[in-house]
């Protein structure tokens, strides 16, 4: 049983318990927090030091959760103390019931959609693998949850008939990159330069960095061998029916 | 010694060149060295203002002209240009509008000084975030340097015309400024006997200027080399124009030869930054937008001024001394 | 009447909130009671306070401190939206909260990007140029003076010559480029389109009074902390409280109370604590926008409007609009770093208006926009599919990509709704459920435009591009017209059915062209308030309807809007 798979140098060779992924090394908007204002510098620093803890599911439901979300987000790359928590923080909007502002017609509220679909996919493990899906191998659980996000659920499930199941990816896959991405470790892997004010920006044009900011240093490497989510060759979007995100306005 | 320089320079012109220009240069050197330029000074204020007045347009008009007072520069220059214009033609024109004219420019861009010290303290983070404010605040010794050509045209008030080189009156005034107890600033310019005052007011501008090239080029994060230069140059400038004001011999060798560095490099800018405004996105399409935001097309002019100063100081007699 | 205290409540990085506010008790009786400070209530509560009427205005979310209350931070910016429970459907739902709804004095000015562009002239004239959608009860030069007096206002940057719609320039100089913005400019030159550089945006480029220019931070949308971007918030909401507007927050508004007399007379409210309150006025402003507005109508249903106040005509609700907000996303070699400077600031309308050949009518706009890292992942997810291990990819290399959406008109349609759902909020209240379906004209137009805005992004040199559908801005819902048989609100926003009973706010549209509709929500509002104050005491005691212009007021602008800015060419 394998429940990482790590991704792979193209020379050979593992690549795991880094500090920091991405091609920025070196980058750290932490360190930058003395110049950020006092709010901002509370709410993302508790951010790092305060994770949540766990007061709407159950301890098998996190279980299962944290087990899906590791596939949905893949961190196997990264050291065990830098692993963003990302289950707690969806555990943590449930909790308070924090709504995005709105619900689709056909869609259960989100606390129901979120055990109707653990259930529905740990099922779909058991009848497809006939073990728990936290049991199963990272290819197998990736193998359910492609057929979650292809929209094509394999084995069918009864809950798919009730909640759209694309609809429901949306809602996890969403809640997953929105705690992950908000994550100053995150921002230091992908380069974003993080909270800026008072200190705004000098150098806004060809993406060159602000003297506190590092210059990208690209490497290759590619995504386990096992692993099912990586982007097509072309990057074609795939024909499917995806509701627009929520995000930002204009 | 102190006409080393121009002694050389004449002598050589004399024999290298061809007859015509050979004298022409000559009675030009001739001319700087009695302080007899007033007309040709004035023409060179009236272009350079009309430069700045351009420059300190398109920089307030980036600043939305936010406070009224954005708008005296702008006609300052103006008034500049045209009084200095006039000073070509006109004695009264040179001496007394122009005069005031430049006093006028001067003392605004000391106060411009002050607006843009305040604006710089006024953004977000203020005097806490020094660098990132200085950067991206309203640039804080361009109103200084907005009075270079106000500088030049003060300077020029002074002056004596072409026409008083070898005139009678300038001869008896020459010997009379000789006396003991004569001697005086005003006089001391009228004769062409300035170049330790122009040595020092290089170094000024030399600063203003480089500090602009210095936090503009950092703000681009010196992405070619040749961006180093103005800021390598100005201490060269600064330094050279220091000795100056010590020893003639500098004012002879080192100061010409840093300056007309400084003046080349300024050219080179010049052409760096038209070729980078002509890149970006857009390019000649969008001209108005690009000179707004593109490299500053003015500014590597400004710091070829410095090196004109400097050259124009070699060529200068020293003060008497007191 | 009592004094509040509200000393050291910041708004931007220099302004402070004016102290003491004016406050009302529940039965003393003002003059207008505005439900919803945002974009319109701002303005209408500055205008009508400057003329000294007695003003109360109801803000269901907080009374922001900038300094305080807002992050710079993506996710820490969740509060400024319109969270409660909301039911979309139809066949293309659209998503509403962050995208679409704020929350909170300010309104949706807090979080827009503020890009401000006009409409254009054809914007009012749409039936009669093409055969859809409808008219406006007034046109585009009724509102000119209005939009130049915002522009100065609030005030809007932009470059000194605007070439689309009635051409014109803006009184504050546009803003430097970004990444993204040079990728638009760059892939529009290419194809000969024209573009604007910097602008226009409601985002200052230099001080302006107790305001600092822009930072470039690219956090627009989490709110300005800064204070260089406008919202009502700061720009007009002061100027309201220094002349003795109450701005009372955290109130919301469950039902307007008919009186037997067929008018209006008060706004009944529920506080913080959930204590139901009062407040009696002699008219009432309805300024919640496109959701809140015709939801709050439909819950004031009662004898003699039994399906909700001023719906005589049954299009009360009717005829929602969003735009087409498609962003098409490009990979370039280089590094773009698309997270600096403003989302908004740089444009093309060059598709605005209608082409006889072209197979749809109406048109779209190409505009720059700036998500932030969570947002951006979204886009990607809906975009590429990403997920997994694709995503961190994609994600590793957000740098190297740039976004530039499309923005496109989509036609009212009777069919695109607000109505009540069964289900309740947490005051009680029944929630809004909102339907939408495009159209075959509006599928058209977004299938053109996302190819359009494609080639500029290959244009610019992408090497990969991507496309994600989605919508932005929401308008119509209480639209305004001349005959009351097919709208709700004549050209001052009076509904047609009660004299004293007004809207005001994006609900009104009757159409939305290709242009962000902020600047011309705020326009609107200064010309209804202008009338108000024309129409003096008659609002309160008379059902005469007086349809004459009042002329537009240059005496009640806030402070700083005379004398600043450059002088504009047109």
């Amino acid at each position: 049983m394998k429940q990482k798979s790590y991704p792979l140098r193209p020379t050979g060779g593992e690549i795991r318990d880094l500090a920091q992924p991405g091609y920025y090394s070196g980058f750290s908007t932490l360190a930058q927090k003395k110049k950020w204002d006092e709010t901002t510098r509370q709410v993302v620093t508790e951010r790092v030091e305060k994770v949540p803890p766990l007061r709407f599911f159950s301890s098998g439901e996190a279980e299962l959760l944290t087990a899906i979300v590791s596939r949905v987000i893949p961190q196997d790359d990264r050291a065990a103390d830098r692993m963003i928590p990302v289950h707690p923080a969806i555990d943590e909007r449930l909790f308070k019931n924090e709504l995005n502002g709105f619900r689709y017609e056909d869609m259960p509220p989100d606390r129901e959609a979120y055990r109707l679909g653990l259930k529905a996919i740990d099922e779909m493990a058991q009848k497809r693998f006939h073990e728990p899906f936290v049991s199963l191998t990272v290819h197998r659980q990736e193998l359910i949850l492609k057929s979650l996000h292809d929209g094509k659920p394999d084995p069918a499930h009864r809950i798919w008939q009730r909640m759209p199941v694309h609809r429901f990816w949306t809602l996890l896959a969403e809640d997953c990159v929105t705690a992950y991405y908000s994550h100053p470790w995150a921002w230091d892997e992908i380069g974003f330069g993080g909270p800026a004010y008072p200190r705004g920006y000098m150098r806004l044009e060809n993406g060159l960095p602000e003297p506190w900011e590092v210059d990208e240093q690209r490497y290759d490497w590619n995504a386990p061998v096992d692993s099912l989510s990586e982007l097509d060759e072309q990057g074609a979007p795939p024909e499917q029916v995806l509701p627009q995100a929520h995000g930002s306005s204009s | 010694m102190s006409f080393a320089l121009t002694t050389a320079l004449e002598q050589n012109a004399e024999r290298a060149l061809p007859k015509p220009i050979g004298i022409a240069t000559t009675s030009i050197l001739e001319h700087i060295r009695h302080g007899c330029f007033q007309r040709s000074l004035c023409l060179i204020v009236s272009a350079t203002s009309v430069a700045s007045g351009l420059e300190v347009g398109y920089e307030h008009y980036k600043g939305s002209y936010s406070n009224p007072i954005m708008y005296t520069p702008v006609l300052l220059s103006g008034a500049l240009a045209g009084s200095s214009l006039l000073g070509v033609f006109s004695r009264w024109g040179a001496q007394v509008l122009l005069r005031c004219v430049s006093a006028a420019t001067l003392a605004d861009g000391v106060i411009g000084f002050f607006f843009h010290v305040r604006g710089v303290a006024r953004k977000p983070g203020g005097w806490s975030l020094p660098v990132t404010n200085i950067v991206m605040g309203p640039p804080i010794f361009a109103p200084l340097l907005f009075g270079t050509s106000a500088y030049l045209g003060w300077m020029a008030s002074y002056l004596r015309r072409e026409e008083e080189l070898h005139s009678v009156g300038a001869k008896v005034q020459e010997i009379t400024s000789t006396l003991p107890g004569s001697s005086d600033w005003r006089r001391d310019l009228r004769h062409g006997r300035f170049q330790k005052h122009l040595s020092a007011i290089t170094i000024l501008w030399a600063f203003f200027s480089g500090f602009e090239a210095l936090y503009s080029h950092y703000k681009s994060n010196f992405r070619y080399k040749a961006q180093w230069t103005p800021v390598l140059l100005t201490p060269l400038l600064m330094a050279a124009a220091a000795g100056a004001i010590k020893s003639p011999r500098i004012a002879n060798t080192a100061l010409p030869a840093v300056s007309a560095l400084a003046l080349a490099d300024g050219a080179a800018g010049f052409y760096y930054h038209a070729r980078g405004i002509a890149k970006r996105p857009g390019g000649l399409k969008k001209p108005l937008y690009n000179i707004l935001y593109g490299p500053p097309i003015f500014a590597p002019l400004l710091f070829a001024a410095c090196g004109f100063l400097g050259l124009l100081a070699s060529l200068l007699r020293r003060e008497r001394e007191k | 009447m009592s004094m509040l205290n509200h000393h050291g409540h910041r708004l931007g990085s220099m302004q402070t909130l004016p102290a003491p506010m004016r406050k009302y008790a529940d039965r003393e009786t003002v003059d207008y009671c505005i439900v919803g400070a945002g974009s319109a209530g701002g303005v209408l509560a500055q205008r009508l306070a400057r003329a000294g009427f007695r003003i109360v205005a109801l803000e269901a979310g907080p009374f922001w401190d900038t300094e305080k209350d807002w992050v710079s931070d993506e996710r820490g910016s969740h509060e400024l939206y319109w969270n409660d429970l909301r039911i979309t459907g139809g066949k293309d739902p659209l998503a509403l909260g962050a995208n679409n709804s704020g929350k909170g004095v300010g309104g949706g000015s807090v979080h827009w990007a503020a890009f401000a562009p006009r409409f254009h002239p054809s914007d009012f004239r749409v039936y009669s140029e093409d055969s859809v959608g409808a008219d406006w009860p007034i046109s585009y030069w009724d509102l000119k003076p209005y939009y130049e007096l915002l522009e100065q206002e609030i005030p809007v940057a932009g470059p000194a010559w605007f070439p689309w719609g009635d051409p014109h320039g803006y009184p504050y100089g546009p803003h430097p480029l970004g990444g993204v913005g040079d990728v638009l400019v760059r892939g529009c030159a290419k194809l000969g389109l024209r573009s604007v550089a910097g602008g226009p945006v409601a985002i200052l480029s230099a001080s302006h009074g107790d305001r600092p220019h822009c930072i470039y931070r690219g956090f627009c949308i989490q709110g300005c902390k800064v204070g260089a971007k406008a919202s009502t918030l700061i720009t007009h909401v002061p100027d309201a409280i220094d002349h003795g507007a109450e701005i009372r927050a955290l109130s919301m508004a469950a039902r307007i109370s008919l009186h037997d007399d067929g008018r209006v007379d008060g706004v009944l409210y529920i506080d913080r604590d959930g204590n139901e309150h009062f407040q009696r006025a002699r008219a009432v402003i309805v300024s919640g926008y496109a959701i809140e507005t015709p939801r709050l109508l439909l819950n004031s249903a009662c004898s003699g409007h039994r399906h909700g106040l001023a719906n005589s005509s049954g299009t009360l609700g009717q005829y929602l609009m969003a735009q087409a907000g498609n962003v098409v996303a490009g990979r370039f070699d280089e590094l773009i770093r698309l997270y600096k400077a403003p989302p908004a600031h740089a444009l093309s309308e060059e598709f605005y208006e209608t082409d006889k050949r072209r197979d749809f009518a109406r048109g779209f706009a190409i505009q720059t926009v700036g998500p932030l890292p969570a947002a951006f992942a979204k886009q990607m997810m809906n975009a590429m599919g990403a997920w997994g291990w694709g995503l961190r990819r994609v994600m590793m290399d957000m740098n190297h990509w740039a976004t530039i959406g499309v923005l496109g008109e989509i036609l009212p349609w009777e069919d695109n709704r607000v109505e009540l759902a069964e289900e309740k909020d947490q005051y009680g209240l029944r929630v809004a459920k909102v339907t939408f379906n495009l159209h075959d004209n509006d599928k058209k137009l977004i299938e053109f435009g996302k190819k359009r805005v494609m080639e500029v992004m290959w244009a610019a040199g992408a090497e990969q591009v991507v496309q994600e559908s989605r919508y932005a801005h929401l308008v119509g819902a209480a639209r305004m017209g001349s005959d009351p048989a097919t709208s709700v609100v004549d050209k001052f926003g009076r509904t047609h059915d009660i004299p004293n009973l007004f809207v005001c706010d994006g609900s009104i549209l009757p159409t939305q062209g290709s242009a962000n509709p902020g600047l011309t929500i705020q326009a609107l509002a200064a010309r209804t308030a202008d009338y108000l104050i024309k129409q003096g005491d008659a609002i309160f005691f008379s059902n005469r309807r007086d349809q004459c212009e009042p002329g537009i007021r240059y005496d009640l602008s806030p402070p700083y809007t005379n004398f600043k800015g450059n002088p504009r060419v047109a």
